[in-house]
Formats: structure tokens, C-alpha cells, sequence
């Protein structure tokens, strides 16, 4: 594994070409009824992948991830039915809105320096806020969303294919370079930089790191990262709503794919969305579309994954993995510097000095 | 007159809002846990007490003592799980717990009441006229059992052994172990006594509100809102906070547009955050 191809090792390369390739084949041998679920799971893998590469990287857990999906959604919506730009231009615009929308958030979670506790709670508030504001834009549709306009005979650059074959094989490209960015990550330079950040941030910061960039850096990437799967979906359902992308399922099913996939491997994350979508869709059709039979599956199987493997599938399988060559994973080292909660006692209304 | 109406409407739903809020300020402030699944339990209280009505024909208030014994209970489990996890994987397992318990919780009242809104108004106690508004008593019971609840609690934590204890533990756990506290005990009956609150605060206010299974996400906002407006751990400011969130509130729906009813607690709540972030220690 010495040779690389642009920071990969030739077996990751290999690894993402069979992916691409096998599923790229099995794409066109599925129902439309499977096609529909599978596109619904590689939607999910996109900011659930983006979750994790934060979460991850630097221990940040943010319930926002799906914000920046809807950017991307409404960003191709918007710009297609008022301007007529193609979607695929959308998919270079859209990162960049997700960007102005994550440094803000980025700065005051760096300046704040808040506990995973806290960023989780602020991040679920600004989930929540997001439809409430989208409800009084009025160019965005307000309440009802944006329907994509559908000209008469959509051309390749609309992005509006009549197959859901057809989305299966875009968002498999979009995971494969999902995967890619993320194998890469991890052996760059600036992936180094994020462990030692995580790890010890006074350390990083001595050795003349820059910790404060590369924790903006990081937070805007993953936004930027999850904008392009809203891109696609949006597209793909020819509509962008609140509920869509932060209605209270999407935006769970996010944060459960992604903590059911664990930190571990970066192919989590697609792995998990499949399994969770589908296992969830099957359930409902046993119950014959009984409402909550969905939710409630896909619950209990968050439930049984955080019980039984606390750091997902991903994390078992380096356990496993770790086990036999008998040595401690990372993560199993990791599980012991957790920090404390940081968040002082507040009886009298004051609380102690902030970090 | 429409002034002294929104203000007065305000202030009774501010009260719902402090009741839930008083019960995550205790979990947070002093269990030092973040229970996502706050929420979901007050949902789980109002479904109860909807049944009870609905179903059994039993006056919800007469279930508040059993309810309060099944949710020590329950609260039991909860605070084993999130212990046991906590121990495991930190502050991030304690969320995952959370999370789990709300999607669960969710998931089961949408299989067994269906996705449909709810409302029952068979618990008819009379009403008071204030304002020219009709005011339903089931109201004021709220309203009343919020200040009762936040009183108690805030002289029990004020000015009992048990409550110095826990004030204590929230200060500083290796120092309260050392003086002798059993600062998992404590720990314990921070989350118990705040799930027994999230149960019977779902009872007090389903006679007046709006029942959806997902409830329990909006519940949890407005509970932190509460808490990081009123302070960590503060029943008293969290009571503030909750009628001072709902009068905002009120004069929002009033005097701007409907948009804003949603909005502006929220705004408000990130700008507080931005002005005065709650205090961390690293």
C-alpha cells in the first residue's frame, strides 16, 4: 500500500471502483418500488456521512447537518425555476450557500467552545428554526416549499430523469465521492491536523497548528458536504420543502443512520442507511402502511445498536478487526478520553469561568 | 384591554412552557444529563391522561399519584440507562440514550394513537372570565401547579440536607463524593424527580392542548430554551423564563404576524446565546 493514487491506497481505490461498478450494474436490475427505497438511503448517507465526518473528526455533534441538505435543495429549486440554471451548476452553487451558512455557525461554536451537550441542543434548536424561517420567505415558498418547474421534455442538463435507476446511479456517484474525500481526509495533512485538534488542543495549538481554522475549516466542509445530496433530492422528488429535509423523520433519520454506522470506517454510513431504510420500509409493509410501524422499527433498531454495539457497526467491526490482530482500535482507545461534561452548575444564576 | 388579553394568555401558556421547563432544568443543572427524551415524556403524560379520560372515563387529576409512582419507576430505568451508557461512552452516550428513548417513544404513540392530532375536552371544571377572555380552569390548575412545583422544588434544593447535597453534586462531584455524598444516588433522583415531573406535566396540560406522538421534539426546545434563558439548574428562573417566553410570545402572535409566533422564541433563544452563552468549564 505504498503506492498511492492522490492520497488513496490502491486498495481503497480499488474498493471504491468495485462499489461503483457493482452497484452501478445492480442499479439497473432494481424494481422501480426497490429503486425509490435505495435512492431514499443514498440520500440519507450524504449528510449522515457529513455528520460523521464532523462528529468524528472533531467530536462535534450536530443536529444541523440537514440544514445544509435543505441549502442545497432549495438552492437548485430556486435557481432553476427563477432563473433556469441547470442543476448541475446548482450542485457548484449549492456547497458554496451552504458555506455562508456554515461559517457563522462556525465561528460561534469555536468561540463558544461549548460542550458536545450544549452544540447538540443549539444545533436541534437551529433545525427546528430553519422551517419556522422558511415559513415567511416568501421566493422560497414559504410554508408549501418549492415545486421544481418541469419543462415539456426534460433534457439532461434539467437533471429530471423519469427512472429512479437513473438517481440511484447519480447519488452512488455522489456516495463513491463521498467515500473518496473521506478515505483521502484521513491521510492528509489537514486530517493529521483535526486528530490532533480532537485529541489535544492544547498541544495542537503549541506545536503551531492552527486550531481555530481548522475547526471552521472542518465544521464548512461537512455543510458544504451534505448540500450535495439536497441538491440531488430536491431533483429527484422535484420538490423542496421544510419537511422534506428537517421534517422531524428526516431529519432523525439522519442522525440514527449516522450514529448506527459509527465513526470507525467511512463506509458506515452507507452501509447503515441501507439497512435502517430498508428494514424500516419492509416493517411498514408487513403492517400493511401502518402509521408509526416505520418510525418505530427504525427506532428500535437505533435502540439495539446503541445498547448492544455503542459505536455502531463501524466501530464493531474495527473491534473485531483490532481483536484479531490483538491490539487496541483507535476508537476503543478513544472511548476512555472522553472529556466531562462541559457544562457548569448554574443553581444561583451564575456559573463559573468559561473555557 | 386586547394588551391585558395577551399578556394574560402569555402568561398561561408561558406557565406550560415552565412546567416543562422546571423538571429539565433539575436533569440538566443537576443530573448533568441532557435527556432528549424529556419531551417525549411529557408527551407520554398527555397520552395518559387522554386515555384515562377517553377511554376509562377516570378524571386525568385523579391519575397524578399512580402516575407519579409508574414514572419514579420508569424514571428508575431511565436513569440506570443513562448511567450505564455514560459510564461506557461518556456525555455523547447519555445524548444517544436520549435519543433513542424520544424516537422510541415516538414511534410507539404513533402505532398505538395514530399520527392524527388529539384534543379532549371531557374534563370540564368550570371556567373564570378575565379580560372578556373565558379562562378553562383546567388552565389555572396548570398555571398554578407550575409555581406550586417550581416553590417546592426551589426551597427543597434551597434549604434541605438533601438539597444541599445535590447542589453539591452539580457543583462539583469529586468534592461532594469526598464530603461523603453518594453522588450517583444524587444523580439519580435529579433525573427521577425530573421524569416524574415530565409525566405529570403531560397530564396537567393534555386537557388544554393539542396531541401529536412528535410532540416531544417541540416540548424539548422549549425546555431548553427555558433552562438557558433561566439558568442551569434555577427552578425559579426557569419559571421566569417560561412566562417571560410566553408573553414574548403572545404579544409576537398579536401585534406581528402569525409567522412569528414560531420564530420569535427562537430568535430570541439564539440570541441569548450569542450575548450571554451559558458558561462551560473545559
Amino acid at each position: 500500500m505504498t503506492r498511492r493514487l492522490g492520497g488513496l491506497s490502491n486498495l481503497s481505490v480499488v474498493g471504491l471502483v468495485v462499489l461503483l461498478v457493482a452497484g452501478w450494474l445492480i442499479a439497473g436490475q432494481l424494481t422501480a418500488a426497490t429503486a425509490t427505497i435505495v435512492v431514499s438511503a443514498l440520500y440519507f448517507a450524504i449528510p449522515a456521512s457529513s455528520f460523521n465526518f464532523l462528529y468524528g473528526s472533531l467530536g462535534i455533534f450536530s443536529l444541523m447537518q440537514p440544514v445544509f441538505a435543505a441549502a442545497g435543495g432549495y438552492t437548485t429549486a430556486y435557481l432553476f425555476n427563477a432563473h433556469h440554471v441547470s442543476p448541475w451548476i446548482s450542485l457548484v452553487i449549492a456547497p458554496i450557500v451552504a458555506a455562508i451558512i456554515a461559517v457563522p455557525v462556525a465561528f460561534a461554536a469555536v468561540r463558544a467552545g461549548t460542550g458536545p451537550v450544549l452544540t447538540a441542543l443549539v444545533t436541534l434548536i437551529i433545525s427546528e428554526a430553519v422551517p419556522a424561517i422558511l415559513v415567511g420567505v416568501k421566493p422560497l415558498g414559504g410554508a408549501v416549499g418549492l415545486y421544481v418547474d418541469v419543462p415539456p421534455t426534460p433534457s439532461f442538463s434539467d437533471l429530471q430523469f423519469v427512472s429512479p435507476t437513473t438517481y440511484v446511479r447519480i447519488f452512488l456517484v455522489l456516495n463513491v465521492l463521498v467515500l473518496a474525500f473521506l478515505i483521502w481526509w484521513r491521510n492528509s495533512r489537514y486530517g493529521l491536523y483535526v486528530t490532533a485538534v480532537k485529541d489535544s488542543p492544547d498541544a495542537a495549538e503549541a506545536v503551531g497548528i492552527p486550531t481555530a481554522r481548522i475547526r471552521i475549516v472542518t465544521i464548512v466542509i461537512s455543510g458544504m458536504m451534505a448540500s450535495f445530496g439536497g441538491v440531488i433530492y430536491a431533483q429527484y422528488n422535484l420538490l423542496s420543502t421544510p419537511d422534506l429535509f428537517l421534517g422531524e423523520a428526516a431529519l432523525f433519520q439522519v442522525i440514527v443512520i449516522a450514529l448506527v454506522a459509527g465513526v470507525d470506517r467511512p463506509w458506515g454510513t452507507l452501509v447503515a442507511a441501507m439497512l435502517i431504510v430498508y428494514i424500516s420500509n419492509k416493517a411498514t409493509d408487513w403492517a400493511d402502511g401502518r402509521q408509526g410501524v416505520g418510525p418505530l422499527v427504525f427506532a428500535a433498531i437505533f435502540v439495539l445498536v446503541a445498547l448492544v454495539m455503542p459505536r455502531g457497526i463501524t466501530g464493531t467491526w474495527a473491534q473485531i478487526r483490532a481483536n484479531r490482530s490483538g491490539r487496541p482500535s483507535a476508537g476503543a482507545r478513544r472511548e476512555h478520553t472522553e472529556e466531562p461534561l462541559a457544562m457548569s452548575s448554574n443553581l444561583s444564576g451564575t456559573g463559573s469561568s468559561e473555557a | 384591554m386586547y394588551l391585558a388579553q395577551l399578556l394574560l394568555v402569555g402568561i398561561l401558556s408561558g406557565a406550560v412552557l415552565s412546567l416543562v421547563g422546571v423538571g429539565f432544568t433539575l436533569v440538566l443543572g443537576v443530573g448533568k444529563i441532557a435527556n432528549f427524551a424529556h419531551g417525549a415524556l411529557v408527551g407520554v403524560g398527555m397520552y395518559a391522561g387522554y386515555s384515562a379520560a377517553k377511554y376509562a372515563d377516570i378524571n386525568p387529576y385523579l391519575l397524578l399519584i399512580p402516575a407519579a409512582l409508574v414514572f419514579a419507576v420508569v424514571g428508575w430505568a431511565v436513569a440506570e440507562m443513562f448511567e450505564w451508557r455514560g459510564r461506557k461512552i461518556g456525555h455523547i452516550g447519555e445524548l444517544v440514550v436520549g435519543l433513542a428513548l424520544l424516537l422510541l417513544i415516538n414511534g410507539a404513540l404513533e402505532v398505538v394513537f395514530g399520527a392524527d392530532a388529539r384534543t379532549y375536552s371531557s374534563v370540564d371544571i368550570g371556567s373564570v372570565k378575565a379580560f372578556g377572555l373565558i379562562i378553562p380552569a383546567t388552565q389555572i390548575i396548570a398555571a398554578s401547579f407550575t409555581f406550586v412545583v417550581a416553590f417546592v422544588a426551589y426551597l427543597f434544593i434551597q434549604q434541605t440536607r438533601w438539597g444541599r447535597a445535590l447542589r453539591a453534586v452539580a457543583e462539583n462531584p469529586n468534592a461532594a463524593a469526598l464530603h461523603g455524598i453518594r453522588v450517583p444516588i444524587a444523580q439519580r433522583v435529579a433525573v427521577v424527580a425530573s421524569i416524574v415531573l415530565a409525566g405529570l406535566s403531560g397530564i396537567i396540560i393534555a386537557p388544554f392542548s393539542v396531541m401529536t406522538p412528535d410532540v416531544g421534539a417541540g416540548y424539548l426546545i422549549s425546555a431548553f430554551a427555558v433552562v438557558i434563558v433561566g439558568g442551569v439548574g434555577n427552578t425559579l428562573g426557569a419559571v421566569a423564563a417560561g412566562l417571560g417566553i410566553g408573553v414574548i410570545n403572545s404579544l409576537a402572535a398579536g401585534y406581528l404576524s402569525s409567522v412569528w409566533t414560531t420564530l420569535t422564541p427562537l430568535l430570541l433563544l439564539l440570541l441569548f446565546l450569542l450575548v450571554r452563552p451559558v458558561k462551560v468549564q473545559a
